[in-house]
C-alpha cells in the first residue's frame, strides 16, 4: 500500500484548445489534509471537477488506493471511499436535515438502495449514522428542521457533513467557506480540522490565509498547472507564489 | 405522375410554411422568456375562428388577415400580463401546466362560441381559381400562401435582425440580466415577445382556416406538429423553425395519400430521435 | 427522543391513511349514484397514484401515461379475447406489458432532463397512438377493441365471484386499490422510495452522494407503467371497450391533471383528484358539455395558488384549525 492515498498522473483536461489542467501530478498523503490554492482561473475547480467525476478528464490517471478510477462516472466513486462537497450548497432543500444526512449514509449501498419493498427503519445503520453526524455538526437541535430552513452557516455545514456519512476515506471540500459570514468561518475551520482526524481530506480554496493554519500540505496552481508545493511555510515565503497572487492583485 | 408529386410538393411547402410561422412564434417565446407555451395551438385556433368571424361581419378576407392576428396578439398581452408573467420563474413543469389549463379553455371557449361542428371559411374571390401551366393546375390561393408567409418570415427576421427590438429579443435570449443593464423595461419586452409570438400562431391559424376551416380540436395536433418543427430545428432557432417546418411539411404532404398515420409515425419518431441524439436539435446552438 | 422519531410518526400516519382509505372505499359506492361511477373513480385514482409516483416523488412530468393505460386496456383485452385468459392473468399480463413500456419508453427517456424530457415522452406518446391506429387488425383503430370480456373469478370452472355484478366488480376493484395503495405507501417509505425523493429535490446531489439516477428512475418508470397498466385492463373491463382514446395524449394529460389537482406527493390526494374530476366530469358533462373550461381553470388556480392540490387544502385547514384552538388556549392562559 503506497502513503498516497490520492495520485495523478499528467492529469489533462482541455477544452478544444484550452486546457484548463495541464499535466497535474498530485500527491495526496493519506491522513493529511491537502490545500489546493490558486488564483482565479488557476484550474483549481478544473481540477476538483475531474477528481469528483463531474467532467471526464482528458488524458493522465487518477489513482485512488492505487487503482486508476478516471472512467468511473461520480456515483461510482463513492463506493470506493470518496466524498464531496459543493461550492454552491446543494442540499436536498425540502427534506429534514436529518434525511439528508440518512440519505447520505444510504448513499454507499449502491444498488442496495434500489430496495422496495422494506422500510427505511430496517436500516438503522444510517439513522445511527446520520445522528453521530449530526452530533458532530452541533446539528442535533435541528434534526428535524427542513435543510432549506436552517441559517446560512448551518446549511454550510450541513453541505460539509454530509460528506462524511458514507465514512469515506478521502474527503473533497470545494470552497467550504465560500459565501460564509467571517464570524462563521471559524466554525468551518474547526470542524475541517476536526473532520482532519478521520479522514484524509483534499480542500479547494481560494482564500490563502484560512488554510495557512489547517493545512499540512499546500499546492499552488497557476495557469493550469503545479506552480509550488509544500508546507505551509514553505509556501507562504516563496517568491513565485507571491508573484502569482500580487499578478492577479494589480 | 410527375405533375401529382409537384402537386404534392408544393402542398407540403405551403403546409410547412404555416407550421414554420407557428413554430417560430413558439420558439422566439423559449429563447427569450425560456418560457414552454403548451396553449400555442390553442391560440392558433382561435386565429382560424377570428377569421371566421371576421369574414362573416365585414365579408372581407384581407381585413380579417389584419384582425384576427391582432386580436390574437392583443388576448396573449392580456393574458402575459395577468398570469403569464406569475410564473416565468416557475419550473418549466408547471408552464406546461398552467399553459395546459389556458388551452383547455380558449378550445372550451371556442366551442361555447361557435359549436362544436367546424367553420368553413371561403378563399377570398381574387384568389379563387387555379393557375394552369400546360398540365400543371395549381390554385391560387395556395400560392398566396406560400407567398404571404414567406413575407412575413422575410419580415420576421428584419425585425429580429435589424431593428432595437430584435436586438434586445436576442440579446435577452443569452442574458436578461444584460437587457435590463441597458435600461429597457424588461417586462414590456416580454410582454411583447409573448404577444408577438402567439400572433404569429394566428396568423398561421388565418392562412390555414380557407384550407381546413376552423375546427374545434385541432389545437393538441398542430401543438404537437409544432413541437416536432421547433425541437428537429433547435428550439430558439428561427433557420431552425424555417427548415423543420417545411421538412414536416413536405413529408406529411407526401404521405398523405400513402399512408398519413406512417408519416405522422415518421415524425415523431424523428422528434425522439433528434432529442436523443442531437438534443441541440439541426440548427440549435449546443 | 423515541417520541420525536419521524418514522415512528410516520408509520402511525401511514395507518391512519390506510384506515382513512377503508373507510373512503366502503363509503364511495354508498354516497355515489351508481357502483360504476366508483369503479371508474378507482380506476382513474390508481393511474393518477402511478403517475404521482413519477411527478410527485420523482420529479418527472411524463406525459406517456396514456401508453401505459391504452397498452394495459388493449393488453389484457387481447388476452381474454384470444387466449381466453381469466382475471387474474389478464390482469398480470396488463401489468407486465405496462411494465415492459415503461422500461422501453424510461430507458429512453431519462436519457434527456427537463424540457427535453418531456418532449420525449410526448414524442412516444403520439408514436404510441399513431401505432395503434395503424395497428387496427389488434386494436380495432379508430373503432377501437369491442366485446371485451369481464371474466369471473373461478377455480376450476366453480365461480368463486360472479363479476357482472357492478357492486361485485366494485368491490374487487376496490380490494385492488387497497393492495396497490399500500404497496406504494411501503414503495416510497422504502430505501427506493427516500432516494427518489431526494433525485427529485436535487440530482447532482443525489449523484454525487453515490446513487446511479439512471436505475431509480427507470425502476420507478417500471412500477409506475404496470400499475398504469393495471388500472387500464379495469376500464377495458368496465366499459366492456377499449377506444382508441385510452390511448390518446388527452388521456395522459387527464391523468396528469388529475394527479395535480388531487396534490402531487401524496398518494391519497390522487385518489381525491380522481374522484373530483370524474365526478365533476359525470355530474357536469349533462348539464354542461364544456365543464371542460372549468377543468381549465382550475389547473391553473392549483398550479399558481395551491400547489399541495386537494390533499394540500384540506391538511393546511386541518392545520389552521388547530393552531387556532392553541392558540385560544394561550390567550386564556395570558388572562
Amino acid at each position: 500500500m503506497s502513503d498516497y492515498l490520492l495520485e495523478t498522473r499528467n492529469l489533462q483536461l482541455a477544452y478544444g484548445p484550452f486546457h484548463a489542467v495541464n499535466g497535474v501530478d498530485l500527491k495526496v498523503r493519506t491522513g493529511t489534509i491537502h490545500t489546493v490554492i490558486g488564483p482565479n482561473g488557476a484550474g483549481k475547480t478544473s481540477l476538483f471537477h475531474c477528481l469528483t467525476g463531474e467532467r471526464q478528464a482528458t488524458a493522465g490517471k487518477i489513482l485512488f488506493n492505487g487503482q486508476d478510477i478516471i472512467r468511473k462516472p461520480s456515483h461510482g466513486r463513492v463506493a470506493l471511499g470518496m466524498a464531496r462537497s459543493f461550492q454552491l450548497t446543494s442540499l436536498f432543500q425540502n427534506l429534514s436535515v436529518r434525511e439528508n444526512l440518512r440519505l447520505a449514509a444510504q448513499g454507499r449501498d449502491g444498488l442496495g438502495a434500489l430496495n422496495f419493498w422494506r422500510s427505511v427503519e430496517h436500516k438503522r445503520s444510517h439513522w445511527d449514522t446520520a445522528d453521530r453526524v449530526l452530533e458532530r455538526l452541533k446539528l442535533n437541535g435541528r434534526a428535524e428542521t427542513l435543510a432549506g430552513e436552517l441559517s446560512h452557516g448551518q446549511q454550510r455545514v450541513l453541505e460539509v457533513g454530509m460528506s462524511i456519512c458514507a465514512s469515506p476515506t478521502l474527503l473533497m471540500l470545494d470552497e467550504p467557506t465560500s459565501g460564509m459570514g467571517i464570524d462563521d468561518i471559524p466554525l468551518m475551520t474547526d470542524l475541517i480540522s476536526d473532520l482532519g482526524r478521520d479522514h484524509t481530506v483534499l480542500l479547494i480554496e481560494h482564500n490563502m490565509s484560512i488554510v495557512m493554519s489547517i493545512s499540512q500540505r499546500i499546492t499552488v496552481m497557476s495557469h493550469g498547472q503545479i506552480l509550488v508545493e509544500g508546507t505551509p511555510d514553505q509556501v507562504r515565503n516563496d517568491e513565485r507564489v507571491r508573484t502569482v497572487y500580487l499578478g492577479e492583485a494589480a | 405522375m410527375l405533375d401529382l408529386y409537384l402537386f404534392q410538393l408544393l402542398n407540403g411547402l405551403g403546409l410547412g410554411m404555416i407550421y414554420f410561422l407557428i413554430a417560430v412564434g413558439l420558439t422566439i417565446i423559449f429563447g427569450l422568456l425560456n418560457f414552454v407555451n403548451f396553449a400555442h395551438g390553442a391560440f392558433f385556433l382561435l386565429g382560424a375562428y377570428l377569421c371566421y368571424t371576421a369574414v362573416a361581419l365585414t365579408g372581407n378576407f384581407w381585413l380579417a388577415l389584419l384582425i384576427a392576428p391582432l386580436a390574437v396578439a392583443a388576448l396573449a398581452w392580456v393574458v402575459e400580463r395577468l398570469l403569464i408573467k406569475r410564473i416565468y420563474h416557475l419550473p418549466h413543469t408547471f408552464q406546461i401546466l398552467v399553459t395546459l389549463g389556458i388551452a383547455l379553455i380558449i378550445q372550451e371557449a371556442s366551442v361555447l362560441i361557435w359549436g362544436p361542428v367546424g367553420k368553413h371559411i371561403a378563399v377570398p374571390p381574387e384568389l379563387r381559381g387555379v393557375l394552369i401551366v400546360g398540365d400543371f393546375i395549381y390554385p391560387y390561393y395556395r400560392l398566396f400562401l406560400i407567398g404571404f408567409a414567406a413575407l412575413i418570415g422575410v419580415g420576421l427576421w428584419l425585425l429580429l435582425e435589424r431593428t432595437r427590438f430584435g436586438a434586445l429579443v436576442r440579446a435577452g435570449s443569452e442574458s436578461t440580466e444584460t437587457v435590463s443593464l441597458l435600461g429597457t423595461n424588461i417586462f414590456r419586452l416580454f410582454s411583447l415577445t409573448f404577444a408577438l409570438g402567439v400572433g404569429l400562431a394566428g396568423v398561421a391559424g388565418v392562412l390555414f382556416a380557407p384550407l381546413r376551416g376552423a375546427q374545434p380540436f385541432v389545437g393538441p395536433e398542430i401543438l404537437g406538429i409544432a413541437f416536432v418543427v421547433v425541437v428537429i430545428g433547435g428550439m430558439g432557432s428561427f433557420g431552425g423553425a424555417l427548415v423543420g417546418g417545411l421538412l414536416v411539411g413536405v413529408v406529411q404532404s407526401m404521405m398523405t395519400s400513402l399512408w398519413s398515420q406512417g408519416a405522422s409515425l415518421m415524425i415523431y419518431g424523428a422528434m425522439a430521435a433528434v432529442i436523443l441524439v442531437r438534443p441541440y436539435g439541426l440548427f440549435g446552438r449546443a | 427522543m423515541t417520541d420525536k422519531n419521524p418514522l415512528a410518526v410516520a408509520k402511525g400516519h401511514g395507518h391512519a391513511l390506510l384506515l382513512l382509505l377503508i373507510v373512503s372505499l366502503i363509503g364511495l359506492p354508498l354516497i355515489l349514484p351508481s357502483a360504476t361511477l366508483a369503479t371508474e373513480i378507482l380506476i382513474f385514482g390508481l393511474a393518477a397514484l402511478a403517475c404521482n409516483l413519477l411527478l410527485g416523488y420523482t420529479g418527472l412530468l411524463s406525459f406517456g401515461q396514456g401508453i401505459f393505460f391504452g397498452a394495459g386496456a388493449y393488453g389484457a383485452a387481447l388476452l381474454m379475447i384470444h387466449l381466453h385468459w381469466g382475471m387474474l392473468g389478464a390482469l398480470v399480463g396488463a401489468a407486465l406489458f405496462g411494465a415492459l413500456l415503461a422500461l422501453l419508453v424510461g430507458a429512453l427517456a431519462i436519457r434527456r432532463k427537463g424540457i427535453y424530457f418531456v418532449m420525449l415522452t410526448l414524442a412516444f406518446s403520439q408514436m404510441a397512438y399513431f401505432l395503434a391506429y395503424t395497428l387496427s387488425g389488434w386494436t380495432g383503430g379508430d373503432n377501437g377493441l369491442l366485446d371485451v370480456p369481464r371474466p369471473n373469478i373461478e377455480i376450476a370452472g366453480h365461480v368463486l365471484v360472479d363479476l357482472a355484478d357492478p357492486r361485485h366488480f366494485y368491490a374487487f376493484v376496490a380490494l385492488l386499490f387497497l393492495l396497490i395503495f399500500a404497496g406504494a405507501l411501503r414503495v416510497i417509505r422504502s430505501p427506493f422510495g427516500s432516494t427518489l425523493m431526494a433525485i427529485r429535490e436535487n440530482e447532482t446531489r443525489a449523484a454525487a452522494i453515490g446513487y446511479d439516477i439512471r436505475h431509480f428512475k427507470i425502476l420507478v418508470f417500471m412500477l409506475s407503467g404496470a400499475i398504469t397498466g393495471i388500472a387500464g385492463a379495469l376500464y377495458a373491463m368496465l366499459l366492456h371497450f377499449a377506444p382508441l382514446s385510452n390511448i390518446d395524449l388527452m388521456m395522459s394529460e387527464n391523468i396528469l391533471i388529475m394527479t395535480i389537482v388531487g396534490g402531487t406527493g401524496s398518494l391519497f390526494g390522487s385518489l381525491l383528484g380522481a374522484g373530483a374530476i370524474v365526478m365533476l366530469g359525470d355530474v357536469l358533462s349533462e348539464l354542461w358539455p364544456r365543464w371542460l373550461m372549468l377543468l381549465g381553470v382550475i389547473l391553473i388556480l392549483v398550479v399558481v395558488f395551491m400547489r399541495g392540490g386537494l390533499w394540500g387544502g384540506l391538511a393546511d385547514l386541518v392545520k389552521r384549525l388547530q393552531p387556532s384552538r392553541a392558540l385560544d388556549a394561550k390567550t386564556k392562559e395570558t388572562l
